[in-house]
C-alpha cells in the first residue's frame, strides 16, 4: 500500500532529484521505493521476546535487515539467526558494548553491503515497520541526508515525556542544535550521512551525539512523524530519567576533557 | 624516632624493592621504575628529617610542612585518577573496536561459508542429474 502511494506521490514531486540520485547510484531504474537498496539496522540486546515478531513484521514488508546482538545472554541470537533467514545478515558483539557500538557496527556492515538508505530500528517492538519508507522519502526525494522519526509527545506517557523533553534541552544546550524529538531510535541516513558519522558514544547517549555529529557536518536534516507503540515491555526500556541524568553526566564530562 | 618515621622508612623500602623486582622481571619499564624509586626516596627522607619539609613550607608560603605534603599528595593522586580515567577510557574505545571487527569479520565468514554450502549443494544436485541421465 504505502509503496504504491509513495511511488505514484514521487513522480509529479521531483523527478530532477530523483535523476541526481540515480547518477550517484547507477544501475538503478526510477522513481520505485522498491529499487532502493533499504537496510534496516537493529541493534538488539536480551530482546528474545519480541525480537522475532519485529523480523517477521520487516520481512513482510520486503526490507533488508541488518541485526545486531549485542552479547545478549538470552537467546536473541538464536532466535534472530532463525527468523531472519535470507533476508539479511545478523552480526554479534561478543560482549556488551551498549547501543552506540552496536549501532555503529550496523551501519558499517550495512555500508559494506552498498546500502543506499540505511534505518535504525528498535528490535523492541516500539515502532511501527510502516513508518520506514515514510522517513526514508526525504531521503529519496533527496530532500535530506538524515531523517529522525518525530514521536508524538502528546500520546507519550507523563514519565517519558519529561525525560524526552529534558533530553531536548540539553541536547541543544551541548550541541546546538534543535530537534523535536532527539532520543528517538527510529532515524534514515543516507550513504553520504552514514560514511561521516562518527558515533563514539557506546550507551545512549548516542542518539544525542548523531545529532551533534548532523550539526558538525552540516548535513540536511529532516523529522518526520511516527507512530510508537507503548507496551509495558517498551516502556521499561530507553530513555528514563536515570539514562538522562547519566547521559547528562557523560557529556559534561567530555566537554572537560 | 617516632613509629611514623619507622613505618614510613620501611614502607619505602618495601616499595623500592618491590620496584626493581618489577624491573627485573620486565613488569616495568625503566623510566617507571626510576619515578617510582626517586618518589619513594623522598618519601623515606621525610620520615628520617620531618623538619626539611619545612625550608619548602616556608619557599611558598603554605606554612607547615605537613600542610605541604598533603597538599602535593592529594594533587598527585588526583592526577593519577585523571591519567587512570583516560586510560581505561582509550582501552574501553579499543575493545569496543575489537569487537565490532570480531563480530563483522565472523559474520562475513558464516555468510560466505552458507553461501559456498548452497552453492555447493545446488552443483551436487546437478551433478547426481547428470550421472542419472
Amino acid at each position: 500500500m504505502i509503496l504504491n502511494d509513495l511511488h505514484l506521490k514521487n513522480v509529479p514531486h521531483s523527478n530532477e532529484n530523483f535523476e541526481d540520485n540515480r547518477n550517484q547510484n547507477p544501475g538503478k531504474s526510477n522513481n520505485s521505493a522498491n529499487e532502493w537498496n533499504i537496510y534496516v539496522v537493529m541493534p538488539a540486546y536480551n530482546e528474545s521476546k519480541t525480537i522475532k515478531k519485529v523480523i517477521e513484521d520487516l520481512k513482510q514488508r520486503n526490507l533488508n535487515m541488518v541485526i545486531i546482538d549485542d552479547g545478549s545472554h538470552d537467546k536473541t541470537y538464536k532466535i534472530a539467526e532463525s527468523s531472519v533467514y535470507d533476508h539479511g545478515s545478523i552480526y554479534r558483539h561478543v560482549i556488551n558494548r551498549g547501543l552506540g557500538a552496536a549501532l555503529e557496527t550496523g551501519i558499517k556492515a550495512a555500508l559494506t553491503k552498498n546500502a543506499d538508505i540505511i534505518v535504525t530500528f528498535d528490535a523492541d517492538g516500539q515502532h511501527d515497520p510502516d513508518d520506514i519508507i515514510p522517513v526514508c522519502k526525504p531521503i529519496m526525494e533527496n530532500n535530506a541526508d538524515v531523517v529522525i522519526g518525530t514521536r508524538n509527545f502528546n500520546e507519550m506517557p507523563a514519565s517519558k515525556k519529561f525525560g524526552n523533553t529534558v533530553m531536548n534541552m540539553i541536547t541543544r544546550i551541548f550541541y546546538g542544535i534543535h530537534v523535536n524529538d532527539s532520543q528517538s531510535g527510529l532515524r534514515a541516513f543516507n550513504r553520504k550521512a552514514a560514511n561521516v558519522l562518527d558515533i563514539t558514544s557506546r550507551g545512549y547517549g548516542v542518539s544525542s551525539e548523531i545529532i551533534g555529529e548532523i550539526k558538525k557536518y552540516d548535513l540536511k536534516v529532516e523529522e518526520v512523524e511516527i507512530e510508537t507503540i507503548y507496551t509495558d515491555y517498551s516502556m521499561s526500556k530507553g530513555t528514563n530519567l536515570i539514562v538522562g541524568l547519566k547521559i547528562l553526566a557523560k557529556l559534561i564530562i567530555d566537554i572537560l576533557k | 624516632m617516632i613509629l611514623y618515621q619507622d613505618l614510613g622508612v620501611l614502607i619505602g623500602i618495601i616499595a623500592i624493592i618491590v620496584a626493581i623486582l618489577r624491573l627485573k622481571n620486565n613488569k616495568m619499564s625503566v623510566g617507571m621504575a626510576f619515578l617510582w624509586i626517586i618518589i619513594w626516596l623522598v618519601v623515606i627522607w621525610v620520615s628520617i628529617f620531618p623538619n626539611s619539609t619545612n625550608t619548602f613550607a616556608t619557599l611558598t608560603g603554605i606554612g607547615r610542612g605537613l600542610d605541604l605534603v598533603l597538599i602535593i599528595g592529594l594533587i598527585g593522586g588526583y592526577y593519577l585518577i585523571f591519567k587512570m580515567y583516560s586510560m581505561i577510557e582509550n582501552m574501553d574505545k579499543e575493545i569496543t573496536l575489537l569487537v565490532r571487527e570480531i563480530a563483522l569479520q565472523r559474520g562475513d565468514l558464516k555468510e560466505k561459508i552458507d553461501d559456498e554450502y548452497s552453492t555447493d549443494s545446488n552443483s551436487l544436485d546437478e551433478k547426481t542429474k547428470i550421472k542419472s541421465k
